[in-house]
């Protein structure tokens, strides 16, 4: 299994070049360009002029591919055109924000949905069933920003248990400023999650194997933590693994509401700004990230269900 | 009235807060103060954008300062200036004994490079306000003396605008880098200057921690030594919402850029201030004048008539009410009426729907036509501007197409004149009236915002005020340009409005000027 870790990181190569040909051309199709962004009302021909010039934008779209690809082989992203610091420096300022935020977040979400997933599968239509699955109905349904609001209004600034935005200083106080921001991430995955796993558990009660083990007298707590919840995880897994994409571009409006200086507020400035090297820089680097994280999964599903090692 | 009301009893409020700081400044403390956007580049000849603008004015300092109410200059690093009578020379005296951050003195040297480099024309976007300089020379270590290529009667406040900063010359070339924007690029990381305060440490897209300057060269009235705080941290908390959350809840003690909506929540909060500070803040439509539109179909606002009938048919009060819940004033000029040499010649185009009928149906359209106006996408005043004019236009049969789209494409669409209307703001950068007049009515610059309408007596008018000697004549030269503008009509007058801020009871003297720089000089918390 894990010989083929190598094989599987090569494969990444080719889907970053694609993904960065895409949003190379997609940037440069978008009406609007670094230069006016910049100046915006007090734009002269001359001065738009210049700093496309000094910024290499002025230059054929192939020659600015070929320019970018040629530093990309050296690590260098280019450099941003607002900021006017290497792109990698201000991605690396902001990245590990967002990792702690949405790992935190991952972490929210299993915590609430596995136990939660298991009352709700053994009380199957009764309420408290229906009480978990009216309840994450509702944290799927809620805005990212209102529900991030209201815990803000109230936890925050009303009852003064959690900081109303920001990151604190150093590393506990950016954990304590990041609970209610990966909490309010978590609500949709949990919810998903918690959909999911309920209904694979209820599928595996089913199983004859599952008949079999308590046949066998094995204890009840034995046969839902060895057979139950290992083989219901195998979609939940993937489905978890599939929807880390999804809460990085959900940070987007969590970082924006909660004051966290992350990646999603860069990308989103970056792009009002057409930053071209930024959004670059930031997507090569999300998508990285995202195929890391479908490697993992895979990993774990084979791990969960031998079967997919043929 | 309301509004005027709560002017009145804002101002009241100022004097009387002004008045007890002058009791018991209290010395020390740190201001937390949230923004909506992080600075980019800290150099004051380099930037391009009002979020470095704004801050810059507390890290360094002048030879002039802007007055308070932003119409005239007052002392800063030069302690008087003196035109020579042909107006071809300025002399500055220097204020002796001033040092930067670092406690390194601030020499001619300094000042020479420093205005050298902000004049050139290959450095940024801000040279032109310098343009009339040719030379800048030192008489002994107390007077600077800058030669002129024509007189200049706009140069004091030239030199009190950012980009004429005084930097430490020796410390800029010690910065690393081999060309002037990689040195300027490193520098403005920990920018060094002589203002009242220096930046301490910087995490972007977070946080800003300005620390006092101990050598700062101000004292207030008392001769109490400034600034009183010993530190500004300045937050980046771009939605709006959360800042007035963080605000009534404590965690910062200052914010700018209020909605307006919220502004009367906040007066009734008794443990906030809820400030409205006189800005050059001005809500306009742009217009494209071209007789024919970038598609080729012929445009209804290239008639001079069309846009008096279609200005007279906005009923600004209305607009007012609705995006600003009463805080703003009807335009009655292109300019701000916080602009030096702002002429009051009453209301651009009072609300008047039988004159606006006349009107178009003596251009030839009693029946209307159809206009397209840009409005940025998910911005709510925008939105609900445009939809007022829809119906006040839609009573003289034009109609109006609102077409959302984000700011870079309506500005890049702008710049191409590819547009019919969009909406537009503007704020002042300089304590004259030259850089708003460059852009709006002199043509030959950027055809007037780009709409392509042209006055060949105001561009005259202009050329003489640039270098008009005596101040009565520039006076009436600008009163003849505003005349003219507005008759001409090659935009839809709005309103001004306010810059609103909010802070903690506690927190007296934070000002921002009508330019927006946010000053902390004088701010301080009361225990």
């Amino acid at each position: 299994m894990l010989a083929r870790i190598p094989g599987r990181l090569l494969q990444i190569i080719p889907t970053l070049i694609l993904i960065g040909v895409v949003v190379f051309v997609l940037l440069r199709l978008l009406p609007g360009d670094p230069a006016s962004a910049l100046l915006g009302n007090r734009a002269t021909p001359e001065s738009l002029a210049r700093i496309n010039a000094q910024m290499g934008f002025d230059k054929p779209i192939w020659v600015q591919f070929l320019l970018f690809l040629g530093r990309l082989a050296h690590g260098d992203l280019g450099v941003s055109v607002t900021e006017r610091i290497p792109v990698t420096r201000v991605i690396l300022q902001r990245l590990p924000v967002t990792l702690c935020l949405v790992g935190f977040a991952a972490v929210i979400a299993l915590v609430l949905a596995l136990p939660l997933a298991f009352v709700a599968a053994l009380r199957q239509n009764r309420l408290p069933d229906l009480a978990l699955r009216g309840l994450f109905q509702i944290g799927l349904s809620s805005p990212v920003f209102y529900i991030g609001l209201l815990l803000l209004g109230f936890l925050g600034a009303r009852l003064h248990w959690f900081p109303v935005g920001g990151l604190g200083q150093g590393f506990w106080g950016a954990v304590y400023h990041l609970i209610l921001p990966a909490f309010t991430l978590a609500l949709s995955l949990a919810a998903v999650l918690m959909r999911n796993l309920r209904s694979a558990i209820i599928g595996v009660l089913r199983a004859d194997y599952v008949d079999f083990a308590r046949a066998k007298g094995i204890t009840p707590w034995r046969v839902l933590t060895g057979h139950v919840l290992r083989n219901s995880l195998i979609t939940t897994v993937a489905l978890f693994g599939l929807n880390i994409g999804v809460l990085l571009g959900n940070s987007v409006i969590t970082e924006n509401v909660f004051a966290v200086p992350g990646i999603g507020g860069l990308l989103v400035d970056a792009i009002f700004g057409r930053d071209y090297p930024v959004v670059q820089g930031v997507t090569l680097v999300l998508a990285v990230l995202v195929s890391l994280v479908f490697l993992a999964t895979d990993l774990m599903e084979s791990w969960l269900d031998p079967r997919l090692h043929a | 009235m309301k509004s005027m009301l709560l002017r009145t009893a804002l101002t009241l409020g100022a004097l009387l807060t002004t008045s007890a700081a002058y009791a018991a400044p209290v010395t020390g403390g740190t201001l937390n103060f949230a923004r909506n956007a992080d600075s980019q580049l800290l150099d004051p000849v380099l930037n391009n954008a009002n979020v470095d603008i704004w801050i810059l004015t507390n890290l360094y300092s002048t030879l002039l300062l802007p007055s308070a109410d932003g119409k005239s200059v007052i002392p800063g690093l030069a302690t008087s200036w003196t035109p020579s009578a042909d107006g071809k020379t300025l002399t500055l005296k220097l204020r002796p004994g001033v040092k930067f951050a670092d406690g390194s003195p601030v020499t001619t040297d300094d000042i020479i490079w420093s205005l050298t480099r902000a004049v050139d024309p290959k450095n940024g976007i801000w040279n032109f306000l310098l343009a009339s300089v040719a030379s800048v020379k030192a008489e002994g270590d107390d007077t600077i003396v800058l030669s002129l290529k024509n007189p200049d009667p706009s140069l004091p406040a030239a030199l009190a605008t950012f980009n004429s900063a005084i930097m430490p010359h020796k410390l800029f070339e010690a910065a690393k880098g081999g060309t002037d924007a990689e040195k300027a690029q490193n520098f403005a990381e920990h920018p060094i200057g002589s203002g009242p305060f220096v930046l301490a440490s910087w995490q972007r897209g977070s946080h800003m921690v300005l620390k006092r300057n101990p050598y700062y060269w101000k004292k207030d009235e008392a001769g109490q030594q400034l600034p009183y705080l010993d530190e500004v941290n300045l937050t980046v908390v771009p939605d709006d919402a959360t800042r007035i959350l963080q605000l009534k809840a404590g965690q910062i003690d200052a914010t700018e850029f209020v909605p307006y909506e919220r502004a009367h929540e906040l007066q009734g909060d008794t443990n906030l201030t809820m400030d409205l500070f006189p800005s050059t803040q001005i809500t306009y439509l742009q217009l494209n004048a071209d007789p024919k539109l970038n598609d080729g179909t012929p445009n209804p606002l290239s008639n001079e008539k069309v846009r008096q009938a279609l200005n007279y048919a906005i009923s600004k009060k209305a607009v007012i009410q609705v995006v600003t819940h009463g805080l703003g004033t009807p335009m009655h000029s292109f300019m701000p009426s916080t602009t030096p040499l702002y002429a009051d010649l009453g209301p651009a185009y009072s609300f008047d729907m039988k004159k606006a009928k006349a009107l178009l149906t003596e251009a030839g359209f009693p029946n209307g036509f159809s206009l397209t106006a840009f409005a940025q996408a998910g911005k709510a005043n925008d939105s609900s501007t445009l939809a007022t004019l829809q119906q006040m236009w839609g009573q003289l049969g034009v109609k109006l197409s609102i077409q959302q789209m984000d700011l870079p494409t309506m500005d890049a669409r702008q710049h191409k004149s590819d547009y019919q209307i969009r909406t537009a703001y503007w704020t002042n950068d300089i304590a004259d009236p030259n850089e708003i007049t460059s852009y709006f009515a002199y043509f030959p610059n950027i055809r007037n915002q780009f709409s392509g309408w042209q006055d060949a007596r105001t561009d005259k008018l202009f050329l003489q005020s640039q270098v008009e000697l005596d101040p009565a004549k520039r006076v009436a030269e600008y009163k003849e340009l505003q005349q003219i503008y507005v008759a001409g009509a090659p935009m839809f007058f709005l309103y001004e409005s306010p810059f609103a801020a909010a802070t903690r009871k506690n927190v007296i003297g934070f000002r921002q000027s009508p330019l927006g720089n946010d000053m902390f000089e004088a701010a301080y918390i009361e225990k």
